[in-house]
């Protein structure tokens, strides 16, 4: 009925924007902020001396000084990582042992005993149940210490003094000083780190943000570094400095991942990204101690749900479809180890195998169980003896056990060397795939965000394998 | 620390301390929807978990809250749900959580909308406040942090404050529960109209926008003359707001 | 395996190589066959009536054969094109020259009003630079039907000039009239707010562009003689050639509104130095405009450094009683007045 009137009002308010011209949207702003100060003024009293607290601006000289900013930065960075790596190490082998050794044996037996088919059998407790339990060992206590350190931090308020310190590195490669801190978060967990590109609230600069993210490695792929660089690039080296190399290769490779970050956001934003909004926008609030206990408790919490939600929603499909493959058979050979055969060629390629590369598949929802989904194939594969038996994802407790199997699948130093720079440089977990689409809404970026490092890992793989077949 | 007792008001003849349940997430059933609106760090999600004592994780950042979060209390037998809004600079912008919080207030017709503020930051907040007032008519200002204002040798007479701007405002220190009974009993007379409020509009406009404000806006009363924030609407059709065009053309934006 | 590793790295540059030359930015041949496949008469029409269109508000006539100096185009296509302008009465010839009828003069009206939107989309709702704007809209204003531009006009809250100036045409074809004097023909001393910086032709306007002059800004002229044109504006002296500066119109300020002597960017407040803001420099557009604005960058404000950067740049200003850390690039369109 008003729908004529409608048109009318609309006609009339193009006419009359177009009148008063394009100083709008200003003219609107400043008499806002004229009427604010003038309500100020009556209802506001300020002793102007002290306007600002003191030991606020006597933080901020110390962690923004030329002297120590930096310095100060990187302690606490190396502070939080190494206590998560320390301090989950204990936590972890506990939960290790809890689920992996003695709930799993008990879960088997139990289903055996109501008479479970051993297929039934196999597929929950050996599929479904070890992937869980593993991605909850190797995942939850990193996540519960390192995610509440950096929440304190948060909550103090130096994490935006840290953005502030670093934004002329990240603004020559396009991106947005807060991405030092969504980085760091990333070495916790990709998927929390793409969450926290919402404090970039610039769209292009987030987007490089969340793209990026995949760079950094994270907790579920530290351990493999770790394991890869004990067993073979300590090898090379003199035993007095074995542990030094392994260590330097791990931190290179995390490095590495640093260098890629800034590459790859450079990139973006010179090509695909070059049209997109970009604004910069960073307040330093002031800092305010944090309520300790709450804080701890409330992080815990929430970093245990995701852990949890994790394991359910996209671990346990993982750890049922590893168990399938190895027990369905094509004619004589089942689904991995066909998969296996036609991926080898590829794989050399690389300087991988078809182990690796299936491993990685399969591995897609859950990087923490690449090692064991390894291991498993690899003595499916081979036939050689060892582990829980055909078919079962496990791990060893002894470092020279996994060594001798995996180089009886025929791994060499390259070998190492390439799943390293794999595990970096490999599409997300689905977990991270899943948050970047939840928080860009864009299949497209999704689609970008997953390939681009795949896309790398491939090309860097191959040139290191090539360049070291002609050199050695 | 300091108790909760420590409130004026917890022990005062109109709070009614036995009246309060904090129903967390349980957000069904509620006789009033809240809004709660405010600048990015002003403290606002601690406001929140005081009101509906949930957990939400608060940090010291701007713009933590991105989607918007939901609770609600219990007072005096009524249930209001309280919406966590995202926080903002301004309403004017485009960006996304704008575009939410706006939306929200517009389109969501809170019954009461709470914006918080901190006090000792007091004249940047104003820019969202007297963007809030525009639209809604049904508000109170949440005067937060107060204790920082007061450690900053800040001094708010709220008596003035609440004058200036037609709405009432409560001090309080959210983190302490300060003032959080207040906060209650405010918005549950508001939610009750058992206070008469006449928040301020933006003056001091330059005259050719304030004469092009008027004509829209008298347009838009004589075709719905129940329309509270024809204002506003005004405002936005002269920025070109596609969004309040389509909601305007569809009918959504009178709708109840 | 039967495999050479010098042979699979060879395979592989070579693969690079061939990906490069076909999608190589602009110059792929991807692109350059792109473009040629698009090149049809619609273009080539719509790009002689816009010729027409200026050369016909500056009083010049062209004749068929000013038309084919002028685009770069084949000579076939341009005669075809002025054929098919003929049978649709967009164009009349009278003797040599080429005229425009009433409907071809809508019709570049209507060109003009896409491309200029289309700058002025460019400059508010992107990150593009704004060298590139006026690249972008000539592709653009072919492709914008009647129904999108006004779609975009009114995104864009029916703006009434494009971002140097230029008046946007309305649906109607009505344009907002612009008077003004060209910057070289102002007496020394004299003051006036830039209306308009032409971009035709395009060699001076990208100078001008490089010099960091914008639209709207106040200039104070100090020295105007033949060889040069030196004036004042936001804070900075600049020294034009007076063939350049003929290509900027000011409107004359008859009262000095605004003393531009003490008028300067916000880089170059010194610590414990306080000052007001005088407003926002007309390069800042679009959302980075209205972020500064929400966060209280407004006239009025008093504004002091709160904090250095270990690397120089970002610097944390104090406003409005927040610390709020700015770019380089953003504080020096923040224009102040020391106090």
């Amino acid at each position: 009925m008003s729908n004529k009137n409608i048109k009318n009002i609309l006609a009339l308010a193009k006419e009359l924007r177009w009148q008063i011209g394009d100083d709008y949207h200003d003219n609107l702003t400043e008499s806002i902020y004229a009427d604010a100060s003038k309500i100020v003024e009556d209802a506001v009293t300020k002793d102007k001396g002290k306007s600002k607290f003191r030991l606020d601006t006597k933080i901020d000289k110390i962690v923004t000084s030329k002297i120590w900013g930096f310095p100060i930065m990187l302690f606490i960075l190396g502070v939080v990582l190494w206590l998560t790596i320390i301090g989950a190490n204990y936590p972890s082998s506990l939960l290790a042992e809890l689920l992996l050794d003695n709930i799993h044996p008990f879960l088997k037996n139990l289903g055996t005993s109501i008479g479970f088919p051993w297929w039934l059998n196999g597929f929950l407790f050996d599929g479904v149940y070890l992937a869980v339990a593993w991605v909850i060992a190797v995942m939850l206590p990193p996540m519960a210490i390192f995610f509440p350190l950096f929440t304190l931090l948060e909550d103090f308020g130096y994490l935006p003094r840290v953005a502030f310190n670093m934004d002329a590195l990240f603004k020559k490669s396009g991106a947005h000083g807060k991405q030092a801190l969504t980085m760091s978060m990333g070495f916790g967990c990709n998927a929390a780190g793409v969450v926290a590109t919402r404090i970039i609230d610039s769209p292009r600069e987030r987007l490089i943000a969340i793209i990026t993210n995949n760079f950094s490695l994270c907790n579920g792929r530290w351990p493999t570094q770790i394991l890869l660089a004990t067993i073979f690039i300590g090898a090379v080296v003199p035993k007095t400095y074995s542990s030094f190399a392994s260590l330097s290769a791990v931190i290179g490779i995390a490095v590495l991942g640093i260098f890629f970050m800034f590459f790859f956001s450079w990139a973006l934003s010179k090509t695909v990204l070059k049209g997109e909004v970009s604004t910069f926008n960073l307040e330093l609030p002031p800092y305010r101690p944090p309520v300790f206990w709450k804080t701890i408790y409330t992080s815990l919490i929430d970093r245990t749900l995701i852990v949890l939600w994790r394991a359910i929603l996209f671990a346990a499909p993982a750890g049922a479809v590893i168990w399938l493959i190895s027990h369905i058979y094509i004619g004589t050979e089942s689904i991995a180890s066909w998969t296996v055969h036609s991926l080898d060629g590829f794989g050399f390629l690389l300087g991988l195998n078809g182990v690796i590369l299936l491993a990685y598949i399969v591995a897609i929802p859950a990087n923490e169980i690449v090692i064991p989904t390894i291991l498993m194939l690899t003595v499916l594969v081979t036939g050689i003896s060892g582990g829980e038996g055909a078919g079962v994802m496990f791990e060893l407790d002894s470092v020279t056990g996994t060594a001798d199997i995996l180089r009886a699948g025929g791994w060499t130093l390259l070998t190492a060397v390439n799943v390293m720079l794999f595990s970096l440089l490999h599409n997300p977990c689905s977990t991270t795939i899943y948050t970047i689409y939840k928080e860009t809404n864009s299949m497209k970026w999704t689609l970008i965000a997953s390939i681009l490092p795949l896309v790398a890992g491939f090309i860097v793989c191959f040139l290191v394998a090539q360049i070291w077949r002609i050199l050695v | 620390m300091e108790k909760t007792s420590n409130s004026a008001c917890e022990t005062c003849s109109h709070f009614n301390p036995d009246g309060l349940k904090k129903l967390g997430i349980k957000t069904d059933d509620f006789d009033f929807v809240v809004a709660l609106a405010g600048n990015p760090n002003t403290g606002k999600s601690t406001v929140f978990n005081a009101l509906t004592g949930l957990r939400q994780h608060t940090g010291n950042w701007p713009g933590k809250t991105v989607i918007r979060a939901e609770g609600a209390f219990e007072y005096n037998e009524q249930k209001f749900k309280l919406v966590d809004l995202p926080g903002t600079y301004s309403l004017l912008s485009t960006s996304e959580d704008e575009e939410v919080a706006r939306n929200f207030i517009l389109f969501g017709k809170p019954t009461v909308t709470v914006i918080v503020v901190d006090a000792s930051r007091l004249e940047r907040n104003l820019n969202l406040v007297l963007q809030i007032l525009e639209i809604t008519n049904n508000a109170v200002l949440c005067l937060n942090l107060i204790d920082e204002a007061e450690r900053n040798n800040i001094q708010i007479n709220t008596r003035i404050l609440a004058k200036d701007l037609g709405i009432p405002v409560v001090p309080t220190n959210a983190r302490l529960q300060k003032g959080i009974p207040e906060l209650i009993q405010t918005i549950s007379e508001l939610a009750n109209n058992k206070i008469k409020i006449k928040p301020r509009k933006i003056k001091n406009i330059p005259k050719d926008i304030e004469k092009a404000v008027q004509e829209l806006s008298n347009a838009l009363e004589k075709e719905y003359p129940t329309i509270p924030n024809s204002r506003w609407i005004a405002f936005r059709l002269l920025e070109g707001d596609t969004q309040i065009i389509e909601a305007l053309e569809s009918g959504e934006i009178v709708a109840q | 395996m039967n495999y050479n590793p010098y042979i699979a790295l060879l395979l592989f540059f070579g693969i690079s190589l061939i990906l490069f030359l076909v999608f190589r930015p602009k110059k792929g041949l991807f692109f350059l066959f792109k473009k040629t496949y698009k090149l049809n008469h619609k273009i080539a029409i719509e790009d002689i009536l816009k010729l027409l269109y200026h050369n016909q508000t500056n009083n010049n006539s062209l004749t068929a054969n000013d038309i084919t100096n002028n685009l770069n185009y084949s000579n076939s296509l341009i005669i075809d094109s002025i054929e098919k302008m003929m049978d649709s009465d967009l164009i009349s010839l009278e003797g040599d020259t080429v005229k425009l009828t009433n409907s071809g003069n809508e019709y570049s009206l209507r060109i003009i009003r896409a491309h200029r939107l289309w700058e002025k989309y460019l400059s508010e709702k992107t990150g593009f630079h704004h060298k590139e704007w006026h690249e972008i809209a000539e592709k653009k204003e072919h492709e914008l039907t009647v129904e999108d531009t006004n779609k975009l006009s009114v995104l864009l809250g029916n703006p009434k000039f494009d971002p140097h100036g230029d008046p946007i045409p309305t649906s109607t074809g009505k344009m907002a009239l612009k008077k003004g004097t060209p910057l070289s023909n102002l007496k020394v001393g004299s003051v006036g707010r830039i209306i308009l910086i032409e971009d035709n032709p395009e060699i001076i306007y990208k100078q001008i562009l490089a010099e960091n002059i914008h639209i709207n800004s106040i200039v104070r002229v100090i020295e105007n003689n033949t060889t040069r044109i030196v004036f004042h504006s936001e804070g900075e002296k600049f020294v034009l050639a007076p063939i350049v500066a003929g290509n900027i119109t000011i409107s004359v300020l008859e009262k000095k509104e605004i003393d531009e002597e003490n008028i300067t960017r916000l880089v170059s407040l010194k610590e414990n130095e306080t000052a007001t803001i005088i407003g926002l420099s007309k390069e800042s557009r679009g959302e980075n405009r209205r972020r500064l604005l929400d966060l209280g960058f407004v006239k009025g404000a008093t504004i002091q450094i709160d904090l250095l950067n270990p690397l120089g740049d970002p610097k944390a200003f104090l406003i409005k009683g927040t610390s709020i850390a700015l770019r380089k690039k953003q504080a020096s369109k923040i224009l102040i007045k020391k106090d």
